[in-house]
């Protein structure tokens, strides 16, 4: 195959093993104790300060960065284990997710000192919660269309106007890395004249309105700037290299295991239905556990490759549409073989982990990359395009 | 170039002058190839010289059988050097020359009974059928999985005087059936976990090649996607097709990942030797729907023709889903070694197979 999605595969490591174990530990005491319940989907909806707090103490976040920044010099793969056994529980993530999966590695990468220093300790300490600002509302897959834009004034600081929309938990995070457009619009060269600007959220001119999903849950919002003063030292990166480091990002946000186990926990309760011996129900489980169990062999790789300092894009962009196909068809194919009604107000947790996963079912294949984006980015590994 | 590579080259060299054809019951396999292959050492790697083979690693001998099912060569290696071979090996029975082609079946309606004390390596009698046997007809000696009145019994029979059943799979290769009435075999008994294990390394071997099979049939798809033109472009621009490929893409690069791991981990790497091989029979399998199907989509018309090479891969794909356990077999198995600690141990249990 193309060698542009083959990856070498991930060595054991024991390292992960053990701090795995450490997570599990902590998490079934968190549960006993009753400070979260096990919901579906919980990076995008188990907003927890607390929570997050308690994974910054334990060193559970900016795992893998420098000491000098609050991280701790761990392996991807360690990250790895820790956020599988996060997701895999069920527990409330979401307040910290984006920040220690991708906007600290980005400012690790194209930040500067003060920047770096000012801002990454807090997200390790699971104090400082970030948004993704990328999309707008004309400007969806076609990211390289975004209209807000960003100026430079008389005292060199940066005013921004437009709007961002889908920003995931902007009510409940302090900064964004917004994705803005510094130079006109060159129809030659599309990807020219974006810059990413590190924006406090409590600026002046900073609007955060609600935008429910079909359940009526608050998660995303739309993120209006009108004529918002940003420093001139927030510019992240260099002026004009936004689409790259937008880019760079991706591995990080497409390859993880969050996006394969957002309906894990309907999985686990399903597991607690399979009748002893019902031949249907086992063989949906282990079809279930099969797939599953290659998605981790795909995220790990990437994991794995991180490790080695490589963005495989490609691979990555492969796990997100594997992974979140499978994501959606645990719903169906459990249904085929339990006969449950799925209701958020169910007595039966099943009926509930049903209802939680297809409610926010169209959100696995279209967050981060549609999966026909993803697949022409695949296509195009292999030589396509 | 590594040990390995160099290996591989051998293959591919030989490969190059026994181009695949259609199976029949006058040419069900490739004579041909078997006796180059042999000639040049290949049918003996990862058995060792002292036993009257080659030597090397079963990594050796599994990138062979990847190579080999990827050019859909009609020859009895995987079962010989992933299978038969090795569980001879273990159960210190006396391999066959591995210039003979050997090939293994599971015969849980044959019957074996010791002619001898049976505490050991011995002399059994068979009693019983076996069916779907591959390469019956072709392969000169059997190792069959019998059912001993104390346990499994792993037999070694010599079958090249024997009639088999004509019959074959979806592909044209030999699927016959023996039938044994007090035949002699040499054999030895199996603990349950033994028998276990050679059970999954017949699945695992079917997962390696349904592995290597599907990559090719990407890339022969991939590669005709670029070559045939319609509307003045080649079908690759269209983006429907780029859609189709990214997902065919998907399929094989999961079934790669898993079965790499479940070959480690049958190498010695930690985890479950049953549930990892059980879980890439199943992966591998169940990504043949969906790769045969849009490769033969896209290949249109001529890709169902028997002048194309297509079918070579696509009917062996259709057929070693369901061999050596059916996906469905796999699959409960999975799930029941999932849960052997009850439905709270899931988690840890996914964690700990590969």
């Amino acid at each position: 195959m193309s060698s542009a999605l083959t990856l070498a595969p991930a060595p054991r490591s024991e390292a992960a093993e053990q701090v795995r174990a450490d997570v599990r530990e902590f998490l079934a005491a968190e549960l006993a104790a009753g400070t979260f319940e096990t919901h579906v989907d919980t990076w995008l909806s188990g907003v927890d300060p607390a929570f997050s707090k308690k994974l910054g103490d334990r060193g559970w976040l900016g795992m893998t960065w420098p000491k000098q920044y609050g991280g701790h010099e761990r392996t991807a793969m360690e990250r790895y284990a820790v956020t599988e056994e996060l997701l895999a529980a069920g527990a409330p993530v979401a307040a910290h997710w984006i920040a220690d999966r991708q906007s600290g590695p980005n400012l690790l990468k194209f930040g500067t000192e003060k920047q770096r220093q000012d801002i990454l300790p807090r997200i390790a300490a699971g104090e400082c919660f970030f948004v993704i600002g990328m999309s707008e509302p004309d400007s969806g897959s076609d990211l390289a269309s975004i209209r807000t834009k960003a100026s430079r004034n008389q005292a060199g600081d940066w005013v921004v106007n437009g709007a961002k929309v889908w920003t995931s938990n902007a009510h409940y995070s302090h900064y964004g890395i917004v994705l803005v457009r510094t130079s006109p619009a060159d129809p030659a060269n599309r990807h020219a004249g974006l810059s990413q600007l590190l924006v406090d959220l409590s600026l002046p001119g900073i609007t955060v309105n609600p935008i429910r999903i079909l359940d009526g849950g608050h998660h995303f919002n739309e993120v209006v700037f009108e004529d918002v003063v940003v420093p001139g030292d927030m510019l992240l990166g260099e002026e004009g290299n936004g689409w790259h480091q937008v880019t760079a990002e991706l591995a990080f946000e497409r390859s993880g295991p969050e996006r394969f186990l957002s309906t894990y926990p309907l999985v686990a309760e399903f597991a607690r239905r399979v009748p002893p011996g019902d031949p249907a129900a086992l063989a949906t489980l282990g079809r279930l556990s099969a797939r599953l169990l290659a998605l981790r062999q795909m995220s790990l790789r990437i994991a794995a490759a991180l490790d080695r300092g490589e963005l495989p894009n490609i691979p990555a962009a492969l796990v997100k549409d594997v992974g979140t196909t499978f994501e959606g068809d645990v719903i169906e194919e459990i249904r085929k073989v339990v006969d449950v009604t799925p209701s958020l107000d169910s007595p039966d947790p099943l009926g509930r982990a049903l209802a939680e996963a297809q409610l926010h079912a169209p959100g696995y294949t279209l967050r981060g990359g549609t999966n026909e984006i993803l697949r022409g980015i695949v296509a195009r590994g292999l030589g396509l395009r | 170039m590594s040990e390995q590579d160099l290996v591989v080259e051998t293959v591919r060299d030989i490969l190059a002058v026994h181009e695949p054809f259609v199976l029949t019951p006058e040419r069900p396999w490739d004579a041909g190839l078997w006796g180059a292959l042999a000639k040049a050492g290949l049918t003996g790697v990862g058995i060792p010289e002292a036993n009257g083979g080659s030597g090397g690693e079963l990594a050796d001998a599994v990138a062979i059988v990847r190579t080999l099912a990827a050019g859909a060569a009609a020859v009895p290696v995987a079962e010989q050097l992933l299978v038969a071979g090795p569980a001879l090996l273990a159960a210190n029975l006396e391999l066959p020359p591995v210039e003979e082609p050997l090939t293994f079946a599971l015969g849980d309606a044959v019957t074996a009974h010791a002619s001898d004390d049976g505490d050991g390596p011995g002399r059994f009698t068979l009693t019983g059928v076996v069916t779907g046997v591959a390469w019956a007809g072709t392969a000169q000696h059997l190792a069959v999985l019998a059912v001993g009145p104390a346990g499994p019994v792993l037999a070694l029979v010599d079958v090249s005087g024997a009639e088999a059943t004509s019959a074959s799979n979806l592909a044209g290769e030999p699927r016959g059936s023996f039938v044994f009435d007090e035949t002699a075999a040499t054999g030895a008994l199996l603990t349950e976990a033994q028998a276990g294990e050679l059970r999954v390394r017949f699945a695992l071997a079917r997962a390696v090649q349904l592995a290597a099979a599907l990559e090719k049939v990407l890339a022969w798809t991939v590669h005709y996607a670029g070559e045939r033109q319609q509307f003045g472009r080649p079908l690759g621009k269209f983006q429907a097709i780029q859609m189709e490929l990214a997902e065919m893409a998907g399929e094989v690069t999961a079934v790669t990942a898993l079965t790499d791991a479940a070959v480690q981990v049958v190498e010695g790497r930690s985890g479950d030797v049953v549930l990892a091989a059980a879980a890439a029979k199943v992966r591998a399998g169940a990504a043949v729907e969906v790769v045969a199907r849009l490769a033969h989509q896209v290949h249109g018309a001529i890709g169902f023709t028997q002048e194309h090479r297509l079918h070579h891969l696509t009917r062996r794909l259709w057929s070693w889903r369901d061999e050596a356990g059916s996906e469905l077999y796999w699959s409960r198995v999975l799930a029941t070694g999932l849960l052997v600690t009850g439905p709270d141990g899931l988690w840890p249990a996914l964690t700990r197979v590969v």
